[in-house]
C-alpha cells in the first residue's frame, strides 16, 4: 500500500525518454558485452570451445574454483547467520564493532586483503619461518586461496541478513518463546524460515562473488598453471597469451554463473511469492 | 489462576518502569492495565509472562513464586499488539505451533493437534481460513488467529498487549464484545493492556489505572469512573472540567461559585483544584436559582448532547446538557448564564504534588 505516484502524470516525451534511456545503457553496458563473450568463445566453432574448456590446466582451475566455492559458501553462511543473529537481536558492548568490522571486506581493496596475508603466511612474513619448517603450505596453496576468498566474501550474507532481521525484531520469536519452544525451535522454525529468502540470496552472491574473486586470490595463489589459478586467474592467464577463444570459453562459464545466479534467485522469487508477500 | 503481584520495580536504562507495584489477580477475572504511553502498563503485563524480568518485587502464580521462571515454562497466552504471526505459516500451523514444538509426555499426536487446533479456529470464527497465510487476513481475523494461537496451550492466564489497538473503530468495539463474551466462556484469568479508557471501562471486570510506573486505582469500572481517587485518574477517565480553587474553613471558592467542602474544614487557607464532570454541571436562566454566572463561549451539537463552552472568571467549562433542556434555555454564544455544579471533587495542591498522590486518605468525596 505505497503511495506511487501515478506514472501518467509525467508527460508522454518524457516517460519514453526516460525508458529509452534506461533501455539504451543497458543494452549498452549490460546485454552487448554479455553478447560479446559468448561470440568471441564460439567465434571458432563449438569444437574449439570445448577444447579449450576441457584442455588440463583449465579444468584444475575450475575444479579448484569449484572447490573454493565449497569451503567458503558453507563457512560464510554459518558465519552469517551467526553474525545476523547476534546484531540483529541481541544488544551487546561492541556491537557497532563487530557491524564495522563484517563490512571491512567491502571497504579494503582486494589486493590488499590479499597482500596481508602474504604478510602472515608467506614466507617473509610473521607466520612463514615456522610454517614452512612444519612443512605447511598456505600461500601459493589451495589454503592461502580459500582465506583471501573467506575475506572477501565475508560481509555478503550477513550484510543481507541484518537488516531483514533488524526490520523484523524480536516479536515473533517471543510468541514462539511464550507457546513453549526452545532455543532451536525458535531458529529453526521461526527465525530462519523468515530470513530464508534473504538467506539464499545472501548464499548466491557469496558464491558469485567467491567464484568470480580476482585480486586478493591473485596475490597468494602465485599463477601455478594447472595447480593454483582459479577460473578468473586462468581468463587472464590465457589472455595475456593471446589465446582469446579459451580465455573467453572460461570468461563465457563465469557469466553463465551469473546468468544461473539470477535465474535461480528469479524463479525462487516467482515460485514462492505469495509467501514472500507474507 | 491467581496472580499475586509483590512490591515489583523495574527500571530501564535509569529510567523507572515500574515503581513498587502490588497487584492482587483473582481466579478467572479479566482486569485492564490503563494508562498513557510509557505509564508502566506494558512492562507490568510483560513481567507477568515473563518476558521481562523485575529488578526487585516478586510474581507469585497460584501462591507459588514464578518470578525467575522463564515465559516458556510458565504457560501464559501471550497475544502481541501487532500480533506477532508466524507469517511464513499457514493459519492452521501458526495455532498449532505450541502444541507441535512440545517435547516429553505431553506430546499430542497429529490427530490430537488438529483436533484441538480446528477446535480453536471454530470459536474465533475462523473455521474455514486454516490454509490461509497471515498475509491474506484481515487485522481483525489475524488478532482472533492470535487469540488460538495463545490459547491452544491452555494457559493458565491470558496476557493481551493492546489488543485492539491497530484496529479500526468498528472491528474494535465488535472484537471488544466478542473477547468478553469469550471470555465469560472460558473462564479464564485474563489482562490486558489500553490506554483506551472506553475499551477498559467497557470490557474488564477490574480496572487498574496505571501512571508514571504506579498504580493510581485499582476498582471495578463504577468504582473508577465515579470516584476517582486522584487528580490523575479524573483526568484520564473521562471528560472533566478541573478548576483552580480556593478552599478555606471547609468552603470551596471557584471564582464566584462558593462550595462546601466540609472534609477540608480545618484548612485555613490552601490552592486546590476542583473537578467537575460535564454532565455534572448543571445550566439555568440568569435569574432562576442559584450558581455562578457565566458566559457561553461556544455551543456544539452531539448527537443526543449538546456541549456547551463556558468562560467562568478566566476559567473555560465545559457543558453537557440534553437537547431539550438545551431547548428550554434557548442558548445564545455570548449569553450569561447560571451554572452550577451538582457534583463535585477537591483535590487540595500541596497533596497532590509529588509522591503523596497516591495516598488513597488525601481525596474526600463530596456531594453538593
Amino acid at each position: 500500500m505505497s503511495t506511487r505516484l501515478n506514472p501518467l502524470l509525467e508527460s508522454r516525451a518524457v516517460r519514453i525518454g526516460l525508458t529509452l534511456v534506461a533501455a539504451i545503457i543497458l543494452l549498452l553496458f549490460l546485454f552487448a558485452p554479455l553478447v560479446v563473450v559468448f561470440g568471441e568463445a564460439l567465434s571458432k566453432g563449438l569444437g574449439a570451445y570445448l577444447d579449450a574448456l576441457t584442455e588440463p590446466d583449465t579444468l584444475s582451475s575450475i575444479w579448484l574454483t569449484l572447490v573454493v566455492a565449497a569451503i567458503c559458501v558453507p563457512v560464510n553462511l554459518v558465519f552469517g547467520i551467526c553474525a545476523a543473529w547476534c546484531v540483529a537481536k541481541f544488544d551487546f558492548r561492541g556491537k557497532s564493532l563487530l557491524t564495522t568490522i563484517i563490512d571491512l571486506p567491502f571497504s579494503v581493496s582486494p589486493v590488499i586483503a590479499g597482500l596481508i596475508y602474504v604478510l602472515v603466511f608467506g614466507l617473509q612474513g610473521w607466520l612463514g619461518p615456522w610454517l614452512r619448517d612444519h612443512g605447511i603450505h598456505i600461500i601459493f596453496a589451495l589454503p592461502g586461496i580459500v582465506l583471501a576468498t573467506l575475506f572477501i566474501t565475508f560481509p555478503f550474507v550477513a550484510r543481507e541478513l541484518i537488516p531483514l532481521m533488524e526490520e523484523q525484531g524480536t516479536e515473533a520469536e517471543e510468541a514462539a518463546v511464550s507457546l513453549g519452544a526452545n532455543g532451536w525451535q525458535v531458529f529453526r522454525r521461526v527465525t530462519l524460515p523468515n530470513v530464508k529468502w534473504g538467506l539464499l540470496y545472501g548464499v548466491l552472491l557469496c558464491n558469485a562473488r567467491a567464484m568470480g574473486e580476482f585480486g586478493a586470490v591473485s596475490v597468494v595463489s602465485g599463477h601455478i598453471r594447472g595447480r593454483t589459478t582459479t577460473m578468473p586467474l586462468q581468463v587472464e592467464i590465457l589472455y595475456n597469451e593471446y589465446n582469446m577463444v579459451a580465455a573467453f570459453a572460461v570468461a563465457s562459464l563465469l557469466a553463465m554463473l551469473a546468468l544461473v545466479t539470477l535465474a535461480v534467485k528469479t524463479f525462487f522469487e516467482w515460485r514462492y511469492a505469495k509467501e514472500l508477500a507474507a | 489462576m491467581m496472580i499475586d503481584i509483590r512490591n515489583v520495580h523495574k527500571t530501564f536504562g535509569g529510567f523507572p518502569a515500574l515503581s513498587d507495584v502490588s497487584l492482587k489477580i483473582k481466579e478467572g477475572e479479566l482486569v485492564a492495565l490503563l494508562g498513557p504511553s510509557g505509564s508502566g502498563k506494558t512492562s507490568l503485563l510483560r513481567i507477568l509472562a515473563g518476558l521481562e524480568f523485575p529488578d526487585s518485587g516478586q510474581v507469585l502464580f497460584d501462591g507459588g513464586d514464578a518470578t525467575n521462571v522463564s515465559v516458556r515454562d510458565r504457560r501464559v497466552g501471550f497475544v502481541f499488539q501487532h500480533y506477532a504471526l508466524f507469517r511464513h505459516m499457514t493459519v492452521f500451523d501458526n495455532v498449532a505451533f505450541g502444541l507441535t514444538v512440545r517435547r516429553g509426555p505431553g506430546r499430542l499426536s497429529k490427530e490430537e493437534i488438529g483436533d484441538r487446533v480446528r477446535h480453536l479456529l471454530e470459536m474465533v470464527q475462523l473455521g474455514g481460513l486454516a490454509e490461509r497465510y497471515p498475509s491474506q487476513l484481515s487485522g481483525g481475523q489475524r488478532q482472533r488467529v492470535a487469540l488460538a494461537r495463545a490459547l491452544a496451550i491452555q494457559p493458565k492466564v491470558l496476557l493481551l498487549d493492546e489488543p485492539f489497538g491497530a484496529l479500526d473503530a468498528r472491528v474494535r468495539k465488535e472484537l471488544r464484545r466478542w473477547l468478553r463474551n469469550l471470555h465469560d466462556e472460558l473462564k479464564i484469568t485474563g489482562v490486558f493492556v489500553t490506554h483506551d479508557q472506553e475499551e477498559a471501562l467497557d470490557v474488564a471486570d477490574r480496572v487498574v489505572v496505571m501512571n508514571k510506573g504506579r498504580i493510581e486505582q485499582a476498582g471495578t469500572p463504577t468504582q473508577i469512573y465515579d470516584s476517582p481517587a486522584t487528580p490523575f485518574v479524573y483526568q484520564f477517565l473521562g471528560n472533566v472540567n478541573s478548576l483552580e480553587c480556593h478552599i478555606r474553613d471547609g468552603v470551596a471558592q471557584i471564582g464566584s461559585l462558593t462550595l462546601p467542602a466540609s472534609a477540608y474544614a480545618g484548612v485555613q487557607e490552601a490552592a486546590g483544584l476542583a473537578f467537575v464532570r460535564p454532565h455534572d454541571l448543571l445550566l439555568s436562566k440568569m435569574g432562576e436559582g442559584a450558581g455562578a454566572q457565566a458566559e457561553v463561549r461556544h455551543i456544539s451539537i452531539l448527537g443526543p448532547l449538546v456541549r456547551v463552552e463556558l468562560l467562568l472568571g478566566e476559567q473555560v467549562l465545559e457543558a453537557e446538557i440534553s437537547r431539550q433542556r438545551h431547548a428550554e434555555l434557548g442558548l445564545k454564544i455570548g449569553q450569561q448564564v447560571l451554572i452550577w455544579p451538582r457534583q463535585a471533587r477537591f483535590f487540595l495542591r500541596d497533596s497532590w504534588q509529588g509522591t503523596s498522590l497516591l495516598d488513597p486518605e488525601t481525596p474526600i468525596d463530596h456531594a453538593i
